[in-house]
């Protein structure tokens, strides 16, 4: 009898706290995924729809309407190309140089690399902020203010990626480069065609990292473009829908923006996410 | 041989050791000289002159640019700090959600958490002014719905500063519970084994196994927590733009404000050089507190 009612409610208890959890983690991505499931309904919506008291939720007509509008009041095509060129153009600068200086901390000795490291790595936490202003000056002073390559050039290199790099390179069989050399290869020949195969998923990682990272970036661009508008990427030229933002005809307009903004990295972490949510597991464990 | 290599080493590091010198750790050094200067950011470096300390009594002085600086410090301070303590507790409870295997869809609920942190700050200011909106914003109307009166979110000096941190941790907290995921993945399976045989409950083994052992990630997160915070800029540039009542100034919007816009290079580098401190004792000051805990 007393044996019977325990096992029934061992049998209950489980399910019931199961039902529980369930209920709680469809909660929190409700909670997560509404801002934007709501931008993109939004964005959908017509000018009338948007007004509508009580708010209608979902779109009976859905159009694209309030996207045509967006590149009235936004120069798209060209914000996008620059945001494209300054995200890959940083990329593939940062994929090199990270994958030489994590080579070198990797695979060789040399005077002082404990020390060169740690400097390396300790700009890591250093808040862009800090030196903001001087190089703003310093930029200026080699003249690449108000234009793309001012954005890009002093992003070409960051301790992220060297350290990414040299964990990830740290596990190539010292064999597999012993026997290149002895073949006569060059250390760079070794390191793209050798090295580099057998890291690529730490190499497609940190390509995303960087990507996301440089698509996403505001401040840097922001100050040493001076209001040039013309090299404007996507995310500053959208800025100016928020004088939009007043009242509800325009919320499609505006949602529809931001969704223009959202849908590249966003796209491209569903399709790799793979890769970004190993790296940050890598890369906080192995630190 | 290994003279080679040494030449090779050069070459393989000259890259990147030559961009990371001339753009992050020139700049770097440069701050801290222009704090004692007195400079206008539009002027060339030669053009400083030293003042000794005088930037740094003027940002702690009595004077409106000592006050704006000071409020800024303190707002970045609670900022931070509601930052922190919202983002670690979250971070575990999701990293626990998605961690176990009773109920199925923990990677899905990955993905949706992680997906946020991919979204550029601009759009996350587009729709989140429009969800805070007084009048017609879907929170209100949705607070409404369950019977409570509409929130001013950003446009009170009261709840403004905190309206920025919720949605700071919206986007943030995805990071973070793969941080804690990773933490989780650490620890070996057969402690919990070992626990359930000498009968602790799952609070228990919570209390005494879970969090021990991700004291490590919980570090690494705070710091990172930590830096992240003090770099707010967007949602205060594009929604608030400091306000209202300067209750949402922060410090990276303060000092572009005063080194950038308004060219007082010399006042905006010594505000930064303060910022790098305050960051360095609360990283060490967190260092220590975790060391002392190692050792009891």
């Amino acid at each position: 009898m007393s044996g019977g009612s325990s096992s029934r409610l061992s049998r209950k208890r489980p399910s019931g706290r199961k039902a529980l959890l369930a209920t709680l983690m469809l909660l929190v991505a409700v909670a997560s995924a509404f801002p934007l499931v709501w931008m993109v309904l939004s964005s959908l919506k017509t000018p009338a729809e948007s007004m509508q008291v009580p708010p209608v939720w979902i779109p009976h007509t859905p159009g694209l309407d309030a996207y045509e509008k967006v590149s009235g009041v936004v120069n798209v095509g060209r914000s996008m190309w620059n945001s494209l060129v300054i995200a890959s153009v940083t990329t593939a600068g940062i994929l090199i140089t990270s994958m030489m200086a994590g080579y070198a901390f990797a695979k060789y000795h040399f005077p002082a690399k404990s020390l060169l490291f740690s400097v390396l790595i300790a700009t890591m936490f250093l808040p862009p902020i800090v030196t903001l202003i001087p190089l703003y000056r310093l930029v200026g002073s080699i003249g690449l203010n108000a234009s793309l390559a001012g954005i890009i050039v002093p992003n070409l290199a960051n301790a992220f990626g060297i350290f990414l790099m040299r964990q990830f390179i740290a596990g190539v069989p010292d064999d597999l480069i012993d026997a290149a050399r002895m073949d006569g290869a060059s250390e760079l020949l070794i390191l793209f065609k050798i090295v580099a195969p057998s890291v690529a998923p730490a190499i497609a990682a940190l390509a995303l990292f960087a990507f996301v990272y440089h698509w996403n970036s505001y401040l840097w661009p922001l100050t040493v473009l001076q209001g040039n508008a013309d090299a404007y990427p996507i995310v500053i030229s959208l800025s100016r829908l928020l004088s939009y933002n007043r009242g509800a005809v325009n919320t499609g307009l505006v949602m529809a923006g931001a969704t223009l903004a959202v849908l590249p990295p966003l796209i491209l972490f569903v399709l790799l996410q793979r890769f970004f949510v190993d790296s940050i597991v890598g890369s906080a464990i192995k630190g | 041989m290994i003279q080679r290599y040494r030449a090779s080493a050069g070459v393989m590091l000259a890259p990147a050791v030559t961009l990371i010198g001339i753009f992050i750790l020139l700049p770097m050094l440069l701050t801290v000289w222009l704090s004692f200067q007195d400079w206008s950011t539009q002027t060339p470096f030669s053009s400083a002159s030293f003042i000794g300390l005088d930037n740094f009594r003027e940002i702690f002085g009595a004077s409106s640019v000592g006050r704006d600086f000071k409020v800024a410090l303190i707002n970045t301070a609670i900022y931070t700090a509601l930052s922190v303590i919202l983002i670690l507790p979250l971070s575990v409870a999701f990293g626990l959600m998605v961690y176990q295997h009773d109920v199925a869809g923990g990677t899905a609920l990955r993905t949706v958490l992680f997906s946020t942190y991919m979204v550029p700050m601009i759009a996350v200011a587009l729709v989140w002014s429009k969800l805070y909106s007084p009048s017609e914003g879907p929170l209100n109307q949705m607070l409404g719905l369950i019977g409570i009166g509409p929130q001013p979110f950003l446009s009170s000096p009261g709840s403004a500063l905190v309206s920025i941190v919720f949605l700071n941790v919206w986007q943030q907290v995805g990071y973070f519970t793969v941080l804690a995921i990773a933490g989780l993945t650490q620890i070996p399976g057969s402690l919990y084994e070992a626990a359930k045989l000498d009968g602790a409950n799952r609070f228990e083994q919570f209390r005494f196994i879970t969090l021990p052992l991700m004291r490590r990630t919980l570090l690494f997160s705070a710091v990172i927590a930590i830096i992240n915070a003090v770099q707010v800029f967007e949602p205060v540039a594009l929604i608030t733009q400091g306000g209202p009542v300067g209750s949402t100034n922060v410090l990276t919007y303060h000092i572009r404000r005063v080194g950038i816009e308004r060219a007082q290079g010399g006042l905006g580098s010594a505000m930064a050089v303060m910022l790098m401190l305050s960051l360095i004792v609360v990283v060490c000051a967190l260092f220590a507190l975790a060391n002392r805990k190692d050792q009891e």
